[in-house]
């Protein structure tokens, strides 16, 4: 029978990556998923690691660690995972947002993240295809991006069979316990791996792995669509996106929206790949686990990209795909023990910021499964929080 | 059985991508067409598979020595050819 110091049940870009981050502490780790390594929510999202799409507190120290992890993770991994930091740029349609932005800019700023306003002369100076009519934006030098698969892929390749056992094509069916209620085994349907921990890196379907031992754990399949250009000569330098982006990802950010734009939550964002196509998104919205690219959808992202980037209206369109993020109501990532399960984690609940954040996470998670300091404070990714948020006021 | 393609020979036009590169995919785990397709590109450009699916599929049967409905296809996506964003946006021509 096969034992392992720790089993990861997801090889998804979190699953990969906690993987990694283990195996390089010396623990004999295998990863499990039910398909292909990156073949759900990491290979249907955009490939972006920002800070300027998070908000100011916890979630920010998390993109903000993640891109610094990033910056060393490309030189010490051996599979070239396109990692460039090229910096990103919002732009604003509205005075109200123009007066939203800059608090948010300013909160950021605060806590010592390198960002700045710019004005429309220079948003056209970094972007000379974007539309002349904008009423400024904000910078910051450290967003970056990559190729998410790759990411997986480069997680996998660094120690596949030098410590870290690949399970693809395994299906999770139990975890079993023992009479303490701590765990013995992860029970898959090509026989049980033995583990005294396992950590639920599920994504969306971390509810569904948490099912198989009564745990409830509130993440929510929220849909983006993404459509996809031919290959093109560069139209955008790096990632552009409109403000109202913060408007349809954060409930608590306030700016008035067109009410078409609101219907499918579709906000302006641009991006170069690596492939030279030019990715533009995109929606979020709460529709189960479906993979459709709804033409309603489409329409009302093409229109948008085209509001901002007019240069887009005689490019082409080669595909339109969608993904499914797993949505958590505070906007913060679980990446915590389960008290109740001895040697249960979860790593899951990232939303749209799964890439952005899994260097951070799988370093967080291998901290504290070694029982070392972490790099962040962890209590305000607690699972306990959401149950303490549920329960009944008296 | 169908003929053996040689390593060099260029199976996606669009990406550029050899037979060799789809069969070092195949190595690393790739064990149906959107397993080679995230680990090469094969696949991902202008046409969409439409010229190099069936040969991907060919080498998969090849060198796993399986059957076509465990090789599976692409997902299919709209839209069916390239369309333009304005014409996707609503402009009419």
């Amino acid at each position: 029978m096969n034992s392992y110091d720790v089993v990861v049940i997801g090889a998804g870009v979190i699953g990969t990556s906690c993987a990694y981050h283990l195996v390089k502490k010396g623990y004999k780790v295998a990863l499990v998923d039910r398909g292909d390594i990156a073949s759900g929510t990491s290979s249907h999202c955009d490939a972006a690691a920002m800070i300027t799409d998070k908000m100011p507190g916890a979630d920010a120290a998390l993109g903000h660690a993640s891109i610094q992890r990033f910056i060393q993770l490309a030189k010490e991994l051996d599979y070239d995972f396109n990692f460039e930091q090229r910096g990103s740029l919002y732009v604003c349609e509205t005075d109200m947002e123009m007066e939203v932005g800059s608090g948010y800019v300013k909160a950021l700023q605060a806590e010592g993240y390198p960002v700045k306003m710019v004005d429309p002369y220079e948003m056209l100076q970094i972007e000379p295809f974007l539309a002349k009519d904008l009423k400024g934006g904000f910078w910051s030098d450290e967003c970056s991006q990559l190729n998410p698969f790759k990411l997986c892929f480069a997680f996998v390749e660094q120690f596949k069979n030098k410590g870290l056992d690949v399970y693809t094509y395994t299906t999770v069916t139990g975890i079993k316990l023992n009479e303490k209620n701590a765990v013995e085994a992860v029970q898959t349907d090509k026989g049980d791996l033995v583990t005294k921990r396992v950590i639920n890196c599920g994504g969306v379907w971390a509810k569904h792995i948490g099912e198989l031992s009564g745990l409830d754990i509130p993440v929510l399949p929220r849909k983006g669509v993404i459509l996809l250009s031919e290959t093109t000569s560069p139209i955008c330098g790096q990632k552009v996106q409109e403000f109202g982006y913060m408007v349809t990802k954060f409930a608590n950010v306030e700016c008035d929206r067109d009410p078409e734009l609101l219907k499918y939550n579709v906000a302006f964002t641009l991006e170069p790949t690596e492939g030279d196509n030019i990715m533009l998104g995109s929606s979020r919205n709460f529709v189960g686990y479906g993979l459709n690219t709804e033409i309603e959808v489409i329409n009302a992202i093409a229109k948008r990209g085209i509001r901002f980037f007019p240069v887009l209206k005689n490019m082409s369109c080669i595909r339109a795909y969608a993904g499914v993020r797993p949505f958590m109501e505070d906007h913060l990532p679980i990446m915590s023990e389960v008290d109740e399960m001895p040697g249960y984690y979860i790593a899951a609940g990232h939303e749209g910021d799964g890439i952005s954040m899994a260097p951070i996470t799988g370093e967080l998670m291998s901290q504290l499964i070694a029982g070392e300091k972490t790099t962040l404070e962890m209590e305000p990714f607690r699972f306990s929080r959401l149950k303490q948020a549920q329960a009944p006021v008296i | 059985m169908a003929q053996y393609i040689d390593d060099d020979v260029l199976v996606c036009r669009c990406e550029e991508i050899t037979a060799g590169e789809i069969r070092a995919a195949i190595r690393m785990g790739a064990r149906d067409v959107t397993g080679v397709k995230r680990r090469t590109r094969a696949g991902m450009g202008l046409c969409q598979g439409r010229t190099c699916e069936a040969l991907v599929q060919q080498i998969l049967r090849q060198e796993l020595g399986i059957d076509t409905e465990q090789v599976g296809g692409s997902t299919p996506r709209t839209p069916q050819r390239p369309v333009t964003f304005g014409t996707l946006g609503g402009e009419v021509k």
